[in-house]
């Protein structure tokens, strides 16, 4: 008998071998660095908005406080998204001719709100809630990072569950004295670790058993 | 199981007396490479199409809709979605631990059956494998029960059965896809130099192209991973394919009582039954010996196998089911006796809806299909008849489906409050989608039949030996002339062409050990001995020296590192990482921590058989020198070759030859003795 392959094939096929052990232990891993990429997540992009309004310029340089606009962040689910009038009770002052505010004067003489396009989002089953966190000492800059300083806004952080389990395992890490929540550039003190467990006391928080149960988000 | 059944004796009608090496080969590689009784595999294929139609039809439909097309509601969370899942897997380990059983038994006649009862239980598991992932609501996530790298932090909850089912599973269908190539791959190796052989024949009958002969033997050279039939493949090979059947044994042992522990867990009246483990084992093995007696009977008269598969092969599987039927009906026995004596009101309740209630026709069922029919098997006309172990089998199997309809459902209609309690009766989707996956098995059935060989060469090609006189004294005649023609056009070993080697061909098993033990004294640093048969060669191994090599140690070390690291995962997941109060439990919750590292410590050692196997022997290899050696084909037939590599310049060729052409003719001169090129 004379031989039934060539002798490249032996290579051929162990490399295909190879190759599909490869892809096996290779997509998952892949995949999983897909699923946290910025692509995915969205983390860092800016998205085109109606108008090009600058968080740095407003809050960062001539600053304006967060509760400004987002009035309801301390009393509600929700931070609130500011109505034209807003916008309108500095602009309809300064800026009036300008071009880069004409949607914003339009949409007040229409009485129809500006489209804004949505950066933070949450699955309709994860029940969220600002006004706990930020009254109970989590500042603004820990998920949605330092607002300030950015000139379009961007997402900062992937509000994977992860995210939040980070910290609802272990709040004191990330609790702050009630004075700083409101710091975009607040980074943990050295004494974070004394500090922390005192905040979490003192804020009655009930960390790690009761803050994991599935049903404080997942209600 | 008493030792007459597996020890029959003498081997007294188990193979033709009449039976050869060639002949063995020649009548199974007959079905896969001339496809006999081709009209009546197309119809049947094609009704096994329709059915698989069927379920791509329900799944569509189910995955449109959701579960509840089945009729199962909150009451009833469990009917036949999870007893067609228990009956599937119950067949597949049935049909596994036989099979297994036997070889580590080491019953020389299993040949005829073993094929079978892998392939049974291979494609069993394929269709059992699927309903767990068709049941979720939501198919597409069925990864979320396994620990991947995930965005939520989490581990999947290592305390649930849930996760111990889906762990089993994948190591149960790694396990039987290992059991089953590593019994198929010298078989395939038969089939790929048949196939030549074929080719070649027609070649010369018709002087016309070989070429899709010839793929033919490719696709067979392939999947049988350059398999070249050497005494140091065959002795790992023997080595692999036990310790994974020893694997499969407890894997299987783990799964079914799993199984009824799984429903132990809950607080339901019925399931608590201390036989119940026992009785899920053993109403598993005997629906896997009926469904595997009823294919080896339908293998045997479609393809006029009688002479490899015999009566006294049937006769022994209608033992076996008789046997197992009356281990079946002692669990049923017992069941009801302690329940009746001294079981709480709850239990005799649920044993009284199984007699008398809604799901009464599948109590019924069971007793009319599991425990009767088996009974007729005392008689022995009984088991000498073909159709009556068939249909035996199939009711067999219909009652063990039954069986577990009636654990679950009647249990699970009537909760104990009555406010939950809901009526729960079988739809025609339920139905469909248990047809629809039939229809699967008979697919992937029928595709083995048709490609595969359905009797273990291997295991006749030894049993033959064992018993008939006629194979162990082959044909003593020269290599035949047609067949050391090149395949490549290119014909004649040139004489100026590298040498490689020195082969001699023999007629028998004893007459290589004498020749390798002529030859032995030779420096192994400038000649590689080497020995090729169909079968194993333990005297070969003897002689060539290498009889001490082992690869338990890598199925021991695969085991207890992969068992090892699942369990440390277990817990730092459940005690460390991901601390989660459920039920009370404790953080550490060993026990049931033990479960899903068994299954894993079976899988991962059964990889590291398997992979030893391959790399030790160096293969797979496709194109190796000694496929050069002339007549090399019978190698996988009647022949065995010895072969000693040159190794370096000291090699000296000639002194081989006379060494070997001086042996006593009934003591080891080769038929043939020839130079091979590189």
């Amino acid at each position: 008998m004379a031989q039934l392959f060539s002798p490249g094939a032996d290579a051929i096929y162990r490399l295909a071998l190879l190759t599909g052990v490869a892809c096996l232990a290779g997509i998952p891993i892949v995949a999983a660095g897909i699923v946290r990429s910025d692509y995915v997540t969205g983390v860092g992009i800016a998205p085109a908005q109606p108008v090009p309004f600058s968080h740095k310029h407003h809050s960062g340089e001539l600053g304006v406080d967060c509760r400004y606009c987002h009035t309801t962040v301390e009393t509600q689910a929700t931070a609130g998204i500011p109505p034209t009038h807003t916008c309108m009770t500095c602009h309809s002052q300064i800026w009036t001719g300008s071009d880069m505010l004409k949607p914003v004067r339009d949409s007040f003489a229409r009485d129809e709100p500006l489209q804004w396009v949505r950066l933070n989002k949450l699955p309709s089953y994860v029940y969220y809630n600002h006004s706990v966190h930020v009254t109970k000492g989590i500042g603004c800059s820990t998920c949605h990072g330092d607002v300030t300083s950015m000139q379009m806004t961007y997402r900062a952080n992937a509000f994977e569950m992860q995210f939040c389990l980070d910290c609802h395992r272990d709040p004191a890490k990330y609790v702050r004295p009630q004075d700083q929540v409101w710091n975009m550039t607040w980074k943990p003190p050295a004494n974070q670790a004394t500090l922390g467990p005192e905040l979490v006391a003192k804020n009655h928080i009930q960390g790690g058993e009761r803050l994991t149960e599935c049903a404080i988000c997942h209600r | 199981m008493s030792g007459a059944i597996l020890q029959p004796p003498s081997g007294a009608g188990l193979i033709a007396q009449d039976a050869t090496l060639h002949g063995i080969g020649r009548a199974v590689a007959e079905v896969p490479l001339t496809h006999p009784s081709n009209r009546r595999w197309w119809i049947a294929f094609a009704g096994a199409l329709a059915l698989l139609g069927l379920f791509g039809g329900v799944l569509a439909y189910l995955l449109f809709t959701g579960v509840g097309i089945w009729g199962n509601n909150n009451a009833v969370v469990w009917a036949l979605d999870i007893a067609s899942y228990d009956w599937w897997i119950g067949v597949a380990s049935g049909s596994l631990l036989v099979s297994a059983v036997l070889l580590l038994l080491g019953a020389e006649w299993r040949g005829a059956v073993n094929r079978v009862a892998e392939t049974v239980a291979l494609l069993c598991t394929c269709a059992a494998g699927l309903y767990p992932i068709i049941h979720l609501g939501r198919p597409w996530f069925f990864f979320w029960n396994l620990p991947y790298p995930n965005t939520y932090a989490l581990w999947p909850q290592f305390r649930s059965p849930l996760l111990w089912d889906a762990i089993d599973i994948v190591s149960y269908l790694v396990v039987c896809v290992s059991l089953w190539y590593i019994g198929l791959l010298p078989d395939l190796a038969s089939l790929r130099d048949r196939a030549v052989e074929d080719a070649l024949a027609q070649e010369k009958a018709h002087g016309r192209s070989r070429k899709r002969a010839l793929l033919k033997a490719r696709a067979y050279g392939i999947v049988a991973s350059g398999w070249r039939g050497s005494a140091a493949h065959w002795q790992l090979w023997v080595q692999a394919y036990r310790t994974i059947a020893l694997l499969g044994v407890l894997l299987v042992v783990s799964l079914q009582t799993g199984a009824s522990v799984m429903l132990a867990g809950s607080v339901m009246p019925g399931w608590h039954d201390t036989i119940l483990p026992v009785t899920f084992l053993v109403n598993a093995v005997f629906s896997g010996v009926g469904v595997t007696a009823a294919v080896v009977v339908l293998v045997r008269s479609v393809y006029r196998l009688d002479g490899l598969i015999s009566d006294r092969h049937l006769e022994i599987l209608a033992r076996l089911m008789l046997c197992l039927g009356c281990a079946s009906l002692y669990c049923y026995a017992t069941e009801f006796f302690s329940t009746f004596l001294h079981g709480d009101a709850r239990e005799r309740g649920v044993l009284v809806r199984r007699m008398t209630g809604e799901h009464a026709w599948a109590f019924w069922t069971v007793v009319a299909c599991l425990l009767i029919p088996a009974q007729a098997f005392w008689s022995a006309r009984m088991r000498r008849s073909t159709l009556a172990v068939a249909a035996i089998g199939l009711l067999v199997a219909v009652g063990a489906y039954a069986d577990h309809v009636m654990v679950l459902v009647v249990t699970l209609a009537q909760d104990f409050l009555p406010s939950s309690r809901l009526a729960y009766s079988e739809t025609i989707w339920g139905v469909a989608t248990f047809a629809g996956s039939v229809g699967l098995f008979l697919t992937l059935l029928l595709l083995f039949l048709r490609y595969l060989p359905a009797v273990s060469i291997t295991e006749s090609r030894r049993l033959a030996l064992a018993v008939t006189p006629t194979a162990a004294a082959a044909e003593r005649k020269p290599v035949r002339e047609s067949e050391m023609r090149p395949l490549a056009e290119e014909r004649d070993e040139a004489q100026d062409a590298p040498l490689w080697g020195v082969s001699a061909a023999f007629a028998s098993e004893a007459d290589l050990a004498a020749a390798v033990s002529a030859l032995s004294g030779l420096d192994a640093s400038h000649v590689h001995l080497s020995a090729h048969g169909p079968v194993p060669m333990p005297r070969v191994v003897r002689t060539l020296g290498i009889a001490g090599r082992s690869i338990r140690a890598y199925a021991i070390l695969g085991a207890l590192a992969g068992g090892a690291a699942f369990y440390g995962m277990c817990v730092y997941a459940t005690a460390y990482d991901y601390v989660f109060l459920i039920g009370g439990r404790p953080r550490f919750s060993w026990p049931s921590f033990v479960v899903p590292s068994l299954s894993f410590a079976m899988m991962s050692g059964t990889i590291a058989v398997h992979l030893a196997l391959l790399i030790l022997n160096r293969l797979p290899r496709l194109n190796h020198p000694a496929f050069n050696i002339p007549g090399f084909l019978r190698a996988t037939d009647d022949r065995y070759f010895l072969s000693a590599e040159a190794r370096g310049e000291r090699f000296d060729a000639d002194r081989i030859v006379r060494k070997l052409a001086a042996l006593p003719a009934e003591a080891g001169r080769p038929l043939d003795i020839r130079r091979v090129p590189r």
